[in-house]
């Protein structure tokens, strides 16, 4: 790497890890429900606006009395990337798929897609949402193609 | 409002910049400002940055570059809209003026993005967004964000990917004639279309560098602008917007309703149509990001940006010639110093000074700025005009 041709540069003796810990209390059912293989998000009981992702507060007629509701796991694929090139901190990761679906209820979602052909994915594919638990077992969803059997939720 | 215009231009040379910090990077552009103004510095009274940061060490550029330029006593604060930080800038100081707070001032943008690592900046690009819920479990990348518009995009409207690699044909080939480009080289097709794949459809090729660079702007009310030149540029009117920061909450992806709605308040303002714009600088941080801008400026229908390069109408002698500077694509994307660069692109243009072969013919007067940040989070539209 060294350019022997390359200006002088100070290499900075201080480094810095940033690890960020962000609040989930007002959506924390989502993660919980997430965990027990259900896909709920939040509908305001003032004016019956239905958010994904979810959130208390309702960004329609600033009312904060969310209900939670479930949510069907069949989406469409609207459209989808296959990253290559991933960033820092999911450089051990091989590529993935990444999609943007549209669910029944008319709220699209984005999330990795699992064990799809790149070449054979195409916009109006038929998706569905599961559940999974990451290293240190906390939730998260993915796509999955409805053909690979029963669901898993 | 008074009118308000561009005096002043300066640019430092774009690319991996590891011989200056980000003060004497700025630096550059102030002091090319000014001198192309011909404006004392002791008239500015407050210089506006535009930066988006994280990539260098510096947590108060405003006050650090200042410092290093001698400016004493200004107003100042740095903006931050993505890659629209630049416009922001611009705006901030635009207002300045217009409302009478000041007769001069100035914007400045810049970006030291090398300082880290490559995978470093992709990765603070893709928490560019909303970091819990599309970057904490799902790695998102700027190209990423990007190849969603454009597979669909592709899909609705029969998009190629050689399309794509045309607009970086195009931008390599102008910004070969901009000696402060980035990439100083042409490309071929073939060169574009076998690079590697970084997020399908989007290759290297595909998109912007990483780069490090300035430019700044003196503007200046109609009195001082009488006073300092005989070639004002005016801002003529300034549209913005925005849109969600989940990608999942757009409607569709195949274009950027930020756009839309930016350029339409900026046509109102300016009171021109699309068909008056005689040279565009549009965001084309991305390939697809040229040809959607196309379609959602009104330079073509929507899905008939491919047809409109592909017809050369955005090249030289064209029906509107886009990105004559290379564009982010290859004169580089500093991050909060586009804007401002855009806007000395377009004051060149409207100047008659771009030079040799990348001069577009000027009939109107009018020239259009489209500077977009993040994924269509932001966007800015200013139209400047030889006149009032």
């Amino acid at each position: 790497m060294a350019d022997d041709n390359a200006p002088p540069t100070l290499h900075s003796k201080r480094s810095l890890t940033l690890r960020f810990n962000i609040p989930i209390s007002k959506t924390s059912r989502f993660w919980d429900a997430l965990g027990e293989g259900k896909f709920v998000t939040t509908k305001c009981e003032d004016c019956g606006k239905v958010t994904f992702p979810p959130q208390a507060d309702c960004p329609n007629c600033l009312g904060g009395n969310p209900k939670w509701v479930e949510l069907g796991t069949e989406a469409e694929l609207l459209t989808f990337t296959h990253v290559q090139i991933t960033p820092t901190s999911f450089v051990d990761h091989d590529p993935y798929l990444v999609a943007i679906g549209r669910l029944k209820e008319g709220m699209n979602v984005l999330a990795w897609v699992e064990g799809a052909d790149p070449a054979k994915l195409k916009p109006g594919a038929k998706l569905r949402i599961e559940s999974r638990k990451d290293a240190e077992g906390g939730p998260y969803y993915v796509f999955v193609l409805p053909d690979r059997g029963p669901a898993r939720l | 409002m008074r009118n308000v215009a561009i005096v002043g231009l300066g640019h430092s040379k774009f690319g991996r910049r590891t011989d200056v910090n980000v003060a004497e990077l700025a630096f550059e552009s102030i002091k090319g400002a000014i001198e192309d103004s011909g404006v004392e510095k002791k008239e500015i009274q407050n210089v506006t940055l535009g930066s988006a940061g994280g990539w260098y060490e510096e947590t108060l550029p405003a006050v650090l570059v200042n410092e290093y330029a001698g400016f004493e006593d200004v107003g100042t604060m740095r903006v931050e809209a993505a890659c629209a930080s630049g416009s922001a800038a611009v705006r901030s100081a635009y207002l300045s003026v217009a409302s009478g707070e000041a007769e001069v001032a100035m914007a400045v943008g810049v970006e030291k993005m090398t300082e880290v690592d490559t995978l470093t900046a992709v990765e603070l690009m893709g928490r560019s967004g909303s970091y819990l819920w599309e970057f904490e479990n799902y790695g998102m990348t700027f190209p990423a964000y990007y190849a969603l518009y454009a597979a669909s995009h592709m899909s609705r409207y029969g998009t190629t990917e050689e399309d794509m690699a045309r607009v970086a044909v195009k931008a390599h080939h102008y910004a070969s004639m901009n000696p402060l480009a980035q990439f100083q080289k042409e490309i071929t097709l073939e060169k574009a279309l076998s690079s590697q794949v970084v997020s399908w459809p989007l290759k290297l090729y595909d998109a912007c560098p990483i780069t490090d660079g300035s430019a700044a702007v003196v503007l200046a009310g109609e009195e001082a602008a009488s006073r300092l030149t005989d070639t004002p540029i005016w801002i003529r009117g300034i549209g913005f917007s925005s849109d969600s920061a989940n990608l999942s909450k757009r409607a569709d992806y195949v274009g950027l309703r930020a756009t839309v709605d930016a350029s339409r308040k900026a046509y109102a303002a300016a009171k021109v149509g699309p068909k008056d714009v005689d040279v565009a600088t549009c965001h084309d941080c991305f390939t697809i990001a040229e040809l959607m801008a196309y379609e959602d400026l009104g330079f073509c229908a929507k899905g008939e940006g491919a047809k409109l390069l592909r017809e050369g109408q955005t090249e030289v002698g064209g029906m509107i010639p886009v990105n004559l500077d290379g564009g982010l694509k290859a004169k580089g994307h500093p991050i909060g110093a586009t804007g401002v660069s855009m806007m000395v692109e377009i004051s060149k243009q409207l100047r008659g000074e771009a030079g040799g072969n990348r001069q577009a013919s000027i009939k109107n007067g009018v020239g259009l700025v489209h500077n977009v940040g993040g994924t269509g989070h932001y966007c800015y539209v200013t139209v400047l005009s030889r006149s009032r």
